[in-house]
């Protein structure tokens, strides 16, 4: 319980730190993400290889290509403008962070922008390799052994990667890199919040690691808040 | 092998009268009839291209094969290294269980052929006269099949079952090699019926016709007198040997890593391949080496040499109801081959050069026992030959194929022949076009038109023989 | 039925394509420089057309006629993603990388030595493989790793080595005894999701990157691209990364090795090479490296 509260946490504070880089005023818009039909039953992870993970979880944990909360609540769905909003020119200077702490990727889903520090940290007792498997940006691959300082490195395009771990092979995680500010990730009960988006029309994607993206417009006129949904429909496999 | 016509014809008659001159039988009657002889020329095709190692590999064909069956240089380093890419995964047991090694060739055809002075009968009797015959229409080559490969690392082997047109079997090639001995490439044995280390190979020749299907150099032994009126038909040595023909034997050969420097030593039974020891006791040496460097931006230049040194039987120990007793031929006279090559390769075009030098004692040259005195005025035959072969490699797809041969006679076995007896010059031109590319089979549409003419070796006047073969086929393997 | 049709298409396409390819109009005109040689693009092309295509495919994406049938799959030059770099991980290769790769070959996959090609036929074509990828255009090739000169063998060295080898946890995947069969050894895929093999280090291959130290050196400390081989420049000094040179070769029993004659020297050392299982037949050992 208590990784699932720092999660979710972590994406609040993810959602703050977005929306102060987004600037002083404007619309929001905000809304929840959830799915229609029977998502796929997520299997418990068998970390038995790796007793010093393993000890980290009084129940085992499951795997986490969909992750739902009341209400069809859809988790890990990233909202973000995919047109109407310019690029940010410089990159924010905060990093945003990556734990690998239990042979799990904390967050699931990590948003930031393109060229802003992305910093991968590992609690663990045991060494991970940090392989993100992009197809437009530099395909990277290090190892971390324990006890040894955050990975510094950039994106420089926009793009979803995969994220995994060859040593251990249930470890998944997504990188969103994105090329404005205005971005959020859903959480627990599948809402998320755009604030301060200057008048204008946007276009606003939803993406979901397992059941793709879907986009919606909008026009924001003043400093209104518009409320966007998104239902994925969710497949049983 | 298939011989041209006047070839063929030449030594059945030139055999009979050796055998009626000298009371003996001739080791050649035994050679004679393991040979096919058939009246009509027939296209050669007994090349290897082994779509099996496409399959095995996944490489196409135009990866081995500068246009199949002509090897490139990647793919000679690949049959000297024993069908190995060297990767660790060669043998067997990294292949799928059910891979077997094995391809087919043969090659539908349409074929005309044309000899000026063939002999016919005539007003004066049987085998009195000369025509010009000439054949058209549609016919198929033999069938080939290849099999070859890795056995376990290091070891390889070859076997080709070939059939000429009418289906009879023979064995063109059987041997088996231990490769890369003590770890090194200098050091690779083989044993059995193969073919000679030759840069230039025949088997490997981009010609299909009866008169281009093999090199006229490779085969070239002096005849020893004209046909006339009275006696028809030139009289060709009795014995036969062919640099092209692939031999029976043992050979160690060895090369650089990068194949780039190349050699062989082989010891050889002297039968012409031939299976069952049909003739002596006699052994042959064959020894080859070569050398490429590269130019720029040309490509890879190749100069090499070669030498075999053989000796024949001129008569049986024994004979039983006439008939030579096979293995038992003696009386051994010596003769040799000599050649220099070189094949250089300017981006698209590539240029084989070739001279040849060949020396036959005069006991072989006028087709003596041992044991009787040289006719008068009978000396050793010495000739020189020449080949040009150009290439234009229009594109791994699309090849363009020229070659000039020619053979001079240096010295006739004979002083009272006419000089020029017997001189060869054969010219070839054709291409092959390959409609496809892939790593599973091969097809080429074969062009080509080649012509020799053989000075003063007409059956009955001793005219120039000219002969002429015009081909289209279509050419596959699987 | 739509790859089918799509198949059948690109083939029919590619047919027509090497049909015409010497009308083709060159790609982006990549040059590739290797010492003295420069390698050109068109010349390239018609070389990667007679001897590479059957694999790595017309366009380059690794997806040839063959590649459905190859264990490891073809590189992908399109990705321009590659195994053996002097680079840091993630990272372009520089020219000579790749040129080194061509003419060494990919032991145990299906990519030969090219080495019977003329240097240049190599060198043209690196140009025309980069020519794929557009990540040549627009990114520099890595800076390659300092490989500081190699120290004196000691055993000092071997055993420090095999302390890395513990705290680095190679043997998560190469095993504790390097026969490449460690917990995740076989749940290993790369980065097309193919599964893959750790290096089995007792039956003592060829090294996919080249034979020397300086090799071996350099294949953990820039990682194999594409593999889940990581790099361990970050995690890993310098001077440290000797030792791990010199134990690794300790592994490798059947590979005969200054390392290995020292480490048997010792009694522990005799003992566990002497316990050492080895793997495939006579023929298959005592392999040149």
């Amino acid at each position: 319980m208590g990784i699932k509260q720092g999660f979710v946490a972590g994406v609040a504070v993810l959602v703050v730190s977005a929306a102060l880089y987004a600037g002083p005023s404007g619309g929001t818009i905000s809304g929840k993400v959830t799915y229609e039909g029977t998502p796929a039953k997520q299997k418990p992870i068998d970390m038995s290889k790796e007793p010093s993970c393993a000890q980290q979880h009084a129940t085992p944990i499951t795997t986490e290509t969909v992750v739902t909360g009341p209400n069809n609540a859809l988790e890990n769905v990233v909202v973000y403008i995919s047109a109407g909003a310019p690029d940010d020119s410089t990159a924010p200077g905060q990093p945003a962070k990556f734990t690998q702490k239990g042979c799990q990727y904390l967050p699931h889903v990590l948003a930031f922008e393109v060229n802003q520090t992305l910093e991968i940290a590992n609690d663990d007792q045991t060494s991970h390799n940090i392989h993100p498997l992009p197809k437009v940006n530099r395909e990277w691959n290090k190892s971390q052994p324990p006890g040894t300082p955050p990975i510094s490195e950039k994106y420089d395009k926009p793009e979803f990667i995969p994220v995994k771990c060859n040593i251990h092979p249930w470890m998944h995680g997504n990188f969103a890199v994105l090329k404005n500010s205005h971005y959020a990730v859903s959480q627990g009960e599948g809402s998320f919040t755009l604030p301060n988006l200057p008048p204008g029309k946007y276009t606003i994607t939803a993406w979901h690691e397992s059941y793709g993206d879907q986009s919606q417009e909008v026009t924001i006129t003043g400093s209104e808040t518009k409320t966007v949904n998104f239902v994925f429909k969710a497949k049983p496999y | 092998m298939f011989e041209r016509v006047s070839q063929t014809v030449e030594k059945r008659l030139s055999r009979a009268a050796s055998a009626l001159l000298s009371g003996l039988l001739i080791i050649a009657i035994v050679l004679g009839n393991s040979r096919p002889a058939d009246a009509l020329p027939l296209p050669s095709v007994k090349v290897r291209a082994l779509p099996a190692f496409a399959r095995k590999y996944g490489m196409p064909c135009s990866a081995c094969h500068l246009a199949w069956p002509m090897l490139s240089a990647f793919g000679q380093a690949f049959k000297d290294n024993g069908y190995q890419l060297g990767n660790d995964r060669d043998a067997p047991i990294y292949q799928q269980p059910a891979y077997w090694p094995v391809t087919f060739r043969i090659t539908p055809i349409w074929h005309r052929e044309s000899q000026n002075r063939t002999l016919v009968d005539g007003p004066a009797g049987p085998n009195t006269a000369e025509g010009k015959v000439t054949t058209d229409g549609f016919d198929w080559s033999g069938l080939d099949f290849h099999t070859g490969g890795t056995l376990a690392k290091n070891f390889s082997f070859y076997v080709l079952p070939s059939s000429d047109n009418t289906g009879a079997f023979h064995f063109e090639s059987v041997w088996a090699r231990l490769d890369n001995l003590f770890g090194s490439s200098w050091f690779n044995i083989k044993m059995g019926k193969f073919e000679l280390d030759n840069l230039l190979s025949e088997k490997r020749i981009l010609t299909l016709t009866s008169v281009a299907g093999t090199y006229t150099n490779y085969h070239f032994q002096p005849l020893v007198s004209p046909g006339n009126p009275a006696n028809p038909g030139a009289v060709a040595e009795s014995y036969t040997f062919g640099i092209g023909d692939n031999q029976v034997g043992v050979e160690v050969m060895g090369h650089s890593k990068d194949d780039r420097t190349r050699y062989s030593a082989s010891l050889l039974s002297s039968n012409d391949g031939q299976p069952g020891l049909p003739t002596n006791r006699g052994y042959g040496g064959y020894f080859t080496a070569s050398q490429a460097f590269q130019v720029g931006s040309l490509g890879l230049q190749r100069v090499g040499g070669f030498a075999y040194l053989g000796q024949a039987p001129t008569y049986f120990q024994f004979t039983q109801g006439g008939v030579g007793v096979p293995g038992t031929g003696i009386g051994n006279k010596s003769f040799y081959r000599l050649g220099l090559i070189g094949q250089w390769y300017i981006k698209k075009v590539d240029v084989t050069t070739m001279y040849f030098h060949g020396w036959d004692n005069a006991f072989l040259g006028s087709n003596t026992p041992a044991t009787a005195p040289l006719p008068v005025g009978a000396q050793a035959p010495t000739w020189n030959g020449g080949l040009f072969e150009t290439h234009y490699t229009v594109s791994p797809q699309l090849i363009l194929i020229n070659r000039y041969e020619l053979v001079r006679m240096s010295r006739q076995v004979f002083a009272t022949n006419p000089g020029n007896f017997g001189n060869d010059d054969v010219l070839t031109v054709g291409f092959r076009y390959y409609p496809f590319i892939s790593s599973r089979a091969g097809f080429a549409f074969h062009n080509e038109y080649a012509i020799i003419r053989q000075r003063g070796a007409s059956p009955v006047n001793g005219l120039d023989l000219t002969t002429s073969s015009l081909l289209f086929g279509f050419d596959f393997a699987f | 039925m739509r790859t089918l049709k799509m198949k059948s298409i690109q083939l029919f396409l590619a047919v027509i394509a090497i049909a015409v390819f010497p009308a083709l109009t060159p790609g982006q005109q990549v040059d590739a420089h290797i010492g003295k040689l420069s390698g050109n693009t068109d010349a390239g092309k018609h070389l990667y057309f007679r001897y590479c295509w059957g694999c790595h495919g017309f366009r380059g994406n690794g997806e040839g006629e063959n590649a459905p049938y190859l264990n490891p799959t073809p590189r992908n030059f399109v990705a321009a993603v590659f195994k053996c770099r002097s680079t840091p991980t993630g990272t372009l290769p520089i020219d000579e990388d790749l040129y080194n790769s061509v003419g060494r070959g990919f032991n145990t996959t299906n990519m030969p030595s090219w080495i019977e090609l003329t240097d240049q036929n190599r060198a043209d074509l690196i140009a025309f493989i980069k020519s794929f990828s557009p990540r040549w255009k627009t990114e520099k090739p890595g800076t390659p790793i300092t490989v500081p000169p190699e120290p004196k063998l000691t055993l000092e060295s071997i055993r420090h080595g095999h302390e890395l080898f513990e705290k680095l946890e190679c043997w998560k995947c190469h095993g504790q005894e390097g026969y490449g069969d460690g917990p995740s050894a076989a749940t290993l895929t790369d980065s097309n999701d193919q599964p893959i093999k750790p290096y089995d280090f007792a039956v003592g291959w060829r090294f996919k990157c080249g034979v020397t130290n300086h090799d071996l050196y350099k294949i953990f400390m820039t990682g194999l691209d594409g593999t889940p081989m990581p790099s361990f420049a970050d995690v890993i000094k310098p001077e440290e990364a000797w030792d791990l040179v010199h134990f690794l070769r300790t592994l490798q029993v059947t590979h005969k090795s200054p390392e290995l004659t020292l480490w048997e020297s010792t009694k522990e050392g005799a003992e566990q090479v002497a316990a050492k299982k080895i793997y495939g037949t006579p023929t298959g050992s005592g392999v040149k490296q």
